[in-house]
């Protein structure tokens, strides 16, 4: 049975939103590795953990650097240097932010690096959704490996006329510079044309569209859906009430 | 000027301008020009490059506006209705989606036309009915009439960024085609398109002549889509300055004024030239060895799209001898690997197996821009090895270090060369393509390197530009330079090479 | 199909429609304020008893509501030619964020197509840019979804700094980043306090550590972190968009009917068309 983009795009977001609600770090990384094996399952457990690796590494030293040695609401001291204190509540906040965080990420990669785009256009202007965000959205998703295609030919050519990247961090901004003048230059006449061309096929028309690309939408996901959002809503109220602050601070 | 009564009620479409010019532009693109198409006709607008063809054919089909791209004085008819422009506020404005279903507009580059949100060339074509609400049902018949019609029946399901250039032309033509439009423009058809492409394009616009669509062909040269038209028009400057029968203009003053390519017509001097004095070897090629795939040695050279092309060969075992004061063609299908043949002689690929020995010098391990000293090379796409302000900053760039004092006198001396003398401060990106493509040429010859390389020098380029290239490379030769260029256009190579060889399995041999 | 009109009606006649926008713009201007000021007015006091949860929820919840809802007043009535700039736009903040990467200067640069649209199409394609950026761009990392409402905000304010002129001058455009800067770092602070309890670089991270060694809360720590690296990073965001927004042809930039009505840039006044 192949899953609907908004089924798909629903899991994960409701996932993620109970996960944060949830406040548990016993849970997001057990969301965390349900994500992992389901990327796995789907053959993209590769591109999924390379992605999530690249986004989180640099925050999870962030946090263990400044809870790990600068929680100062902490009062169980494990270590001290000078200013900084490891607190076991420094470093447990660091852990519940850090499992919370790379749980929703692992979420949200796993949907996007298994959802079929076209699909997820069709399934959003089904929803009347304005055709112009799924426009944006595919076109830019098309134009990312295009465009290091372009940059590349561009440093080409660029270097056949004697143009030497030099070490320094000088000499490569200027090299920037150089590419980026005719990359956005191209990009921008090319996407004047495009709007041309795009106005001329009625783009521009405000009135109702239709579809030549039909999707399954099973009634069990229908429901599967309306369930997940339930779900969702009950977990944020019940975390609503139980935290809500009694008293603004003075 | 005589006003009104001259548009022919039968007539399809029919333009009368007065003016028209982009915002911002002191000067207007478009002057004094009568036009109109009546149902079933071929209509041929043949001019140089920049002499307003693309203008008026986006005029014509509502891709440009009065007033919302430029300012226009004239009118415009479709049919019985009529639009009359003075530039002022008051005008009316076009609805583009309705225009353009009525008067269909082909860009040069067809790529521009596709939307690229969609996954494959069915959709592709359904996407302007999808815009203007059409029930799927009758969507899915006209995709398969028209896909039928252009003869992408056995293509539906294909993804449109993976088509050859012919398909995708024809691809452009089914798009503006399926809203069932009274007039056609198509501009530069046939531009790069092999053999087989070519004549597909010409039976699908002889397809619709018999369906009563009047067809106009925008084109720089006077090709054999164009020799087919029952009428030319000739622009020159932005204003029409001639218009009649082919038979009548075709040996006229008018056509070679505008700059307009005679096909058929030897390009240059007949035969091949004499030989040259034999002088040492400005580049060598020695066993080159070379394919794509697992072992480039360039491999992380980026984020590329995934997929390598076939890992098999491009070049093997492949030797080129150029001597100084030599102009050598190489020819060869699409396709070929002469582009990745070219790339050799200045470091931007490096050979798996063999050497280049440039000047004397092998090059392995000397970065390209500094093989660039010695090597220059002319790319398919000229805009992107231009990115100055003006055309004399252009060339001048990284001259001073290069020539010292005399940088000033060397760009302005390549600029005289290629004939861009006289637009020293214009912003490259504004000149018309076939000058951008001698403006990147200037660029190379100001830097009088020991090896020209040029990569299919001629596309795109009209009468005047292939004058100037011709003149500029023989003038480079005669100073000493090993010239070596890659084109389709045997002709061509045959008039203007000392030695033309074939690029074919990897190897060189002489034709 | 041919009994439609060739050409567009004078004047927008849809009356209600204009009115529905603009409720829709306040009522996502006002999501976004009211957001930021219940998160730092009701900053939990006492981290030490488990993380945010509940202001992640109220801060993900209301800047993503208020980013959505100048999305849906401003994206309808975007012409084509600013649409297919955004494409473009978005990938810019990404290639040229990447490009300055590997220069290994210590700045961020992600909000340059963002500007350069604004500078060109106005405020609200600004605006609606930077939320359909993040939108996009959290695709492939999707932590920066909850600053859609900073993002929207960058390009906003760089929209109104272009119509006032400011990019008429090389030396205002860096002031108007500054300011920007200013506005967007504290937009963004609560989000990273909350949601994510810090922020991404080390860098970043270290000066964050600094501020808490001497005492600040964490939201506190963060604006004044956000303060310092934020207004720099626009100044200099700004200045290269006003650079590339000059590089751009004439003919190009005056296809903009903003760049023509306020103009936007200097030098370019537009020609009398005289036939």
């Amino acid at each position: 049975m192949s899953l609907h983009p908004l089924t798909a795009l629903t899991a994960a977001c409701c996932a993620a939103v109970v996960t944060t609600a949830a406040a548990s770090w016993q849970l997001s990384v057990a969301v965390a590795l349900a994500a992992a094996l389901l990327a796995a399952r789907a053959g993209v457990a590769a591109r999924v953990l390379a992605a999530a690796g690249v986004i989180l590494a640099p925050l999870f030293l962030s946090l263990l650097v400044l809870h790990g040695l600068f929680f100062l609401e902490g009062h169980t001291v494990l270590a001290q240097w000078g200013p900084a204190r490891v607190t076991a509540e420094g470093l447990g906040f660091a852990l519940e932010l850090g499992t919370r965080t790379a749980a929703c990420v692992l979420l949200l990669l796993l949907f996007s690096f298994t959802v079929s785009v076209p699909d997820l256009v069709t399934a959003l202007a089904a929803r009347r959704i304005p055709p112009q965000l799924s426009f944006v959205l595919a076109s830019t998703l098309i134009l990312v490996p295009a465009m290091a295609g372009r940059l590349e030919k561009i440093r080409q050519a660029q270097e056949a006329r004697g143009l030497v990247v030099g070490r320094g961090p000088l000499s490569r901004l200027a090299a920037a510079r150089l590419q980026a003048v005719p990359l956005v230059l191209g990009l921008v006449e090319d996407a004047g044309l495009r709007a041309q061309a795009l106005d001329a096929r009625g783009f521009g028309l405000p009135g109702p569209r239709t579809s030549y690309r039909q999707l399954q939408d099973p009634p069990a996901q229908r429901i599967f859906r309306a369930a997940a959002l339930l779900l969702a809503a009950a977990a944020v109220v019940l975390r609503l009430m139980t935290a809500w602050p009694t008293a603004v601070p003075s | 000027m005589a006003d009104g009564g001259a548009l022919v009620s039968a007539a399809s479409a029919s333009a009368r301008i007065r003016s028209f010019s982009f915002h911002g532009d002191a000067a207007a693109a478009l002057r004094d020009i009568r036009i109109s198409f009546l149902p079933g006709t071929l209509t041929a607008v043949l001019g140089g490059s920049g002499s307003g063809k693309s203008t008026l054919g986006k005029l014509l089909a509502g891709w440009l506006r009065p007033g919302h791209s430029g300012v226009m004085r004239g009118s415009l008819a479709l049919g019985a209705e009529r639009l009359d422009f003075d530039g002022g506020s008051g005008d009316p404005r076009i609805n583009p989606a309705v225009w353009s279903a009525r008067v269909g507009y082909v860009p040069q580059d067809a790529a521009a036309i596709i939307s690229t949100v969609r996954s494959n060339v069915a959709e592709e074509l359904a996407f302007g009915l999808e815009n203007r609400g059409v029930p799927r049902p009758e969507m899915i018949r006209q995709v398969a009439r028209v896909a039928e019609q252009t003869g992408l029946s056995g293509l539906t399901e294909r993804d449109p960024a993976e088509l050859s250039g012919g398909e995708l032309r024809r691809l452009a033509v089914a798009c503006a085609v399926i809203a069932g439009p009274e007039v056609l423009v198509l501009d530069e058809p046939m531009a790069s398109l092999d053999a087989a492409g070519a004549s597909g394009l010409r039976n699908l616009v002889a397809g619709l002549l018999d369906a009563g669509t009047a067809v106009v062909v925008l084109s720089q040269r006077a090709d054999v889509l164009a020799r087919s038209a029952g009428r030319w028009i000739i622009l020159d400057g932005g204003t029409a300055v001639a218009d009649g029968s082919p038979a009548d203009l075709q040996e006229g003053a008018a056509l070679r004024d505008a700059g307009v390519v005679q096909e058929g017509g030897a390009a240059g001097m007949p035969g091949t030239l004499p030989a040259p004095p034999a002088l040492p070897a400005v580049l060598e090629l020695r066993g080159i060895g070379f394919g794509y795939g697992a072992g480039t040695p360039r491999g992380g050279a980026g984020p590329g799209p995934a997929g390598d092309p076939a890992r098999a060969a491009v070049l093997r075992d492949l030797d080129l001898t150029l001597r100084a004061g030599e102009i050598v063609a190489i020819t060869g299908p699409n396709g070929a690997g002469k582009s990745t043949l070219l790339r050799h002689a200045n470091g931007l690929l490096r050979p798996q197996t063999g050497d280049v020995v440039v000047a004397g010098t092998n090059i392995a391990g000397v970065p390209a821009g500094r093989i660039a000293a010695r090597v220059g090379v002319l790319f398919q796409q000229p805009r992107d090895q231009l990115f100055e302000r003006t055309v004399l900053r252009e060339v001048s760039f990284g001259l001073r270090r290069l020539a010292g004092a005399g940088a000033g006198d060397r760009a302005q001396e390549a600029l005289a060369a290629v004939g861009l003398a006289g637009a020293a401060q214009a912003h490259p990106a504004e000149l018309p393509s076939s000058q951008q493509r001698l403006l990147a040429l200037a660029t190379v010859l100001a830097r009088r390197p020991a090896v020209i390389a040029l990569d299919e020098p001629t596309v795109g380029l009209d009468r005047p530009g292939l004058e100037r290239l011709q003149h500029a490379v023989t003038g480079a030769a005669a100073r000493g330079a090993g010239v070596v260029m890659v084109t389709h256009d045997l002709a061509y190579a045959r008039a203007n090479a000392h030695r033309v060889l074939a690029l074919d399995g990897g190897n060189l041999r002489e034709l | 199909m041919s009994q439609q009109p060739l050409t567009l009606p004078a004047a927008d006649t849809r009356a209600g429609a204009p009115r529905r926008r603009r409720l829709l713009e306040i009522a996502g201007a006002a999501a976004i304020a009211a957001t930021n000021v219940f998160l730092v007015l009701n900053q939990p006091a006492d981290i030490a008893n488990g993380p945010a949860s509940f202001s992640a929820l109220v801060a993900l919840g209301g800047f993503l509501l208020g980013a959505v809802l100048l999305l849906a007043a401003v994206l309808p009535v975007l012409p084509t030619s600013t649409l297919v700039l955004m494409p473009v736009a978005i990938v810019l903040n990404v290639v040229l964020g990447q490009l300055m990467g590997s220069t290994g200067l210590p700045f961020y640069l992600d909000a340059i197509g963002t500007v350069l649209i604004a500078v060109l199409a106005g405020p609200a394609a600004g605006a609606a840019t930077g939320v359909l950026g993040s939108i996009v761009w959290s695709f492939f990392n999707p932590t920066v979804l909850p600053f859609a409402a900073g993002a929207a905000l960058i390009g906003f304010l760089a929209g109104l700094a272009a119509r006032a002129g400011l990019f008429r001058r090389f030396y205002f455009a860096p002031v108007a980043g500054f300011l920007t800067g200013v506005l967007a770092g504290v937009v963004s602070a609560p989000i990273a306090a909350f949601v994510f309890g810090g922020t991404a670089g080390l860098g970043t991270g270290a000066i964050v550590s600094a501020f808490r060694a001497m005492g600040d809360t964490l939201l506190a720590a963060i604006t004044k972190q956000a303060l310092i690296s934020d207004p720099m990073d626009k100044a200099i965001v700004f200045t290269i968009a006003a650079l590339l927004a000059y590089a751009l042809p004439r003919r190009t930039t005056f296809q903009f009917a903003f760049v023509r009505r306020f103009r936007v840039l200097a030098g370019k006044v537009p020609a009398d068309p005289a036939a």
